[in-house]
């Protein structure tokens, strides 16, 4: 396993690299000038891209033959699409930890920047929703054939898991209405976080069975 | 004698294109080397495939050490290099990092080995494949392929694209890794001259069926053409031949034993045969 991890990483690092740079900056101009929307557009952006530049590197490993090499390692099948999925984490996290920071500078220099400060989590929740609904829908869909089509299939994935959160928002300003109490939005957080992390479970099982009946 | 590798009846259909291994059977004993040899689209890479499990066969048994090998057998895989032709490993890494995710893998791996063969191959540890040639690329592959101490060796064209120079020191690498006698390869490649250095036993494959299996002694000693008139060839017994080719003027007949047809048919011309040759005999010529 930390051999697939130490593959993923490389694979992603060059991009995250350039990626983390931009969002050092930004981060920066968005806690000198006050601006709810680029901030949220800022924590919205450092969640989501860290992890969706993670499930892109995946698509590298079948450049060379890699992908068939590592095959005939000691590794199983299901460790491999393991390291994926640890791999999407683990610069899900990174994102997250970038958008903390930058909110909580601004926070810091210049007050709560949301209408009441409850509504951050929620705005987590959206970032880690999209990224982990984005990854439970293109692993599997790389698997089933989009490995040169992977492009493709990432923007699909990442405009599915748009439309899936916006759907769970849709759904818990339904049940809750508006103004919802700071119990609401923590039950809606909470909810939103356990849609995502079931799809992303979930997926797990579904691209190893797909990824066992592929040949190379 | 016991077999490192053992394939029997495999067979595997791509509906698709319409190709098929059909009853693919041979095996490799103990600290001996392979060749495998085929045109292009013979179903060599297609055979490897079933081998080590990249491709799932439909039918019959490959048995690797004496078991059949599943996913879940990551232990065999502790056994056995690998080298593919051509892009082995993502151009952005180094050799450095390609040894750290190997040693991540390989249980064995190792690290003082590989930067000896780095050394001996004369690659720059930090240096990007990208910036390889395609012979260094290969000897990267072979160097990483070695540095686990696997027993079996795979290599699927690995000397294709290499300058005989540095062909012949792959060759010397690979007999050096049989000098062990638990150690085995199979080589499959199309440069036969390759084959005839250092292979104890070759394989042809042509169209996804093994045309015969042989020891390399026996096709540079004993195996033979008779050329021959069109009417000298009827009266051959069809027994002695095992492939005939019709030239311009003359029939070339593929013999197993050259002296024995000597012997027998006094006249005739009976040349040694190159693997080359053989391999067109039998891949184009035509069957008794």
């Amino acid at each position: 396993m930390k051999g697939l991890l130490k593959n993923n990483f490389y694979a992603v690092w060059s991009s995250a690299k350039i990626f983390a740079i931009f969002m050092l900056l930004l981060g920066a101009f968005v806690t000198l000038v006050v601006s709810q929307q680029l901030l949220l557009f800022y924590m919205l952006l450092g969640i989501t891209g860290f992890s969706i530049n993670a499930v892109a590197g995946m698509g590298k490993d079948y450049i060379s033959k890699w992908g068939k090499y590592k095959l005939t390692s000691p590794v199983k099948r299901a460790d491999i699409v393991k390291s994926y999925f640890i791999n999407e984490l683990i610069w899900l996290l990174v994102g997250v930890v970038f958008a903390g920071i930058g909110m909580g500078l601004s926070w810091l220099l210049h007050g709560c920047p949301f209408d009441r400060s409850i509504d951050a989590l929620m705005m987590f929740a959206v970032g880690i929703g999209i990224s982990l609904f984005t990854a439970a829908i293109f692993f599997p869909l790389f698997y089933l054939g989009a490995e040169e089509r992977n492009g493709a299939f990432l923007v699909i994935s990442l405009l599915c898991a748009v439309g899936i959160v916006m759907g769970i928002i849709t759904m818990i300003n339904l049940m809750f209405g508006a103004g919802m109490s700071n119990w609401q939005i923590i039950l809606g957080t909470l909810l939103m976080l356990a849609c995502a992390l079931s799809a992303f479970a979930f997926s797990y099982p579904v691209t190893v069975t797909v990824f066992k009946r592929k040949e190379y | 004698m016991e077999n490192i590798l053992e394939l029997e009846q495999v067979c595997k259909a791509f509906p698709k294109t319409n190709f098929a291994l059909d009853q693919v059977s041979f095996s490799i004993p103990y600290g001996s080397i392979m060749g495998f040899v085929g045109e292009n689209g013979a179903g060599k890479t297609t055979t490897i495939g079933c081998i080590l499990n990249t491709i799932s066969k439909d039918s019959g048994t490959v048995k690797l050490f004496g078991k059949e090998m599943s996913d879940a057998d990551t232990d065999l895989r502790e056994k056995i290099g690998v080298v593919y032709d051509g892009d082995n490993f993502p151009s952005y890494w180094t050799a450095e990092q390609l040894s750290r995710v190997m040693g991540g893998l390989y249980t064995r791996w190792d690290n003082a080995l590989f930067h000896k063969y780095l050394e001996d191959f004369r690659l720059l540890p930090g240096q990007r494949i990208k910036n390889y040639s395609r012979g260094m690329t290969m000897k990267l592959a072979v160097a990483a392929a070695l540095s686990h101490h696997p027993q079996l060796l795979v290599l699927d064209e690995a000397t294709s694209g290499l300058d005989p120079i540095m062909r012949d020191d792959m060759l010397d690498v690979f007999l050096d890794f049989v000098q062990e006698e638990d150690h085995s390869i199979l080589l499959s490649s199309h440069i036969t001259t390759d084959l005839e250095k250092i292979a104890d036993y070759i394989t042809f494959i042509h169209d996804g069926r093994l045309i015969m299996t042989a020891s390399r002694n026996d096709l540079v000693y004993n195996f033979a053409v008779m050329r021959c008139k069109e009417s000298q060839f009827l009266e051959l017994d069809p027994g002695d031949i095992l492939a005939y080719r019709k030239r311009d003027f003359q029939m070339d007949v593929l013999v197993s034993d050259g002296k024995e047809a000597q012997r027998k048919y006094r006249g005739f011309v009976v040349d040694h045969v190159s693997v080359d040759e053989i391999m067109l005999l039998l891949v184009k010529g035509e069957r008794v």
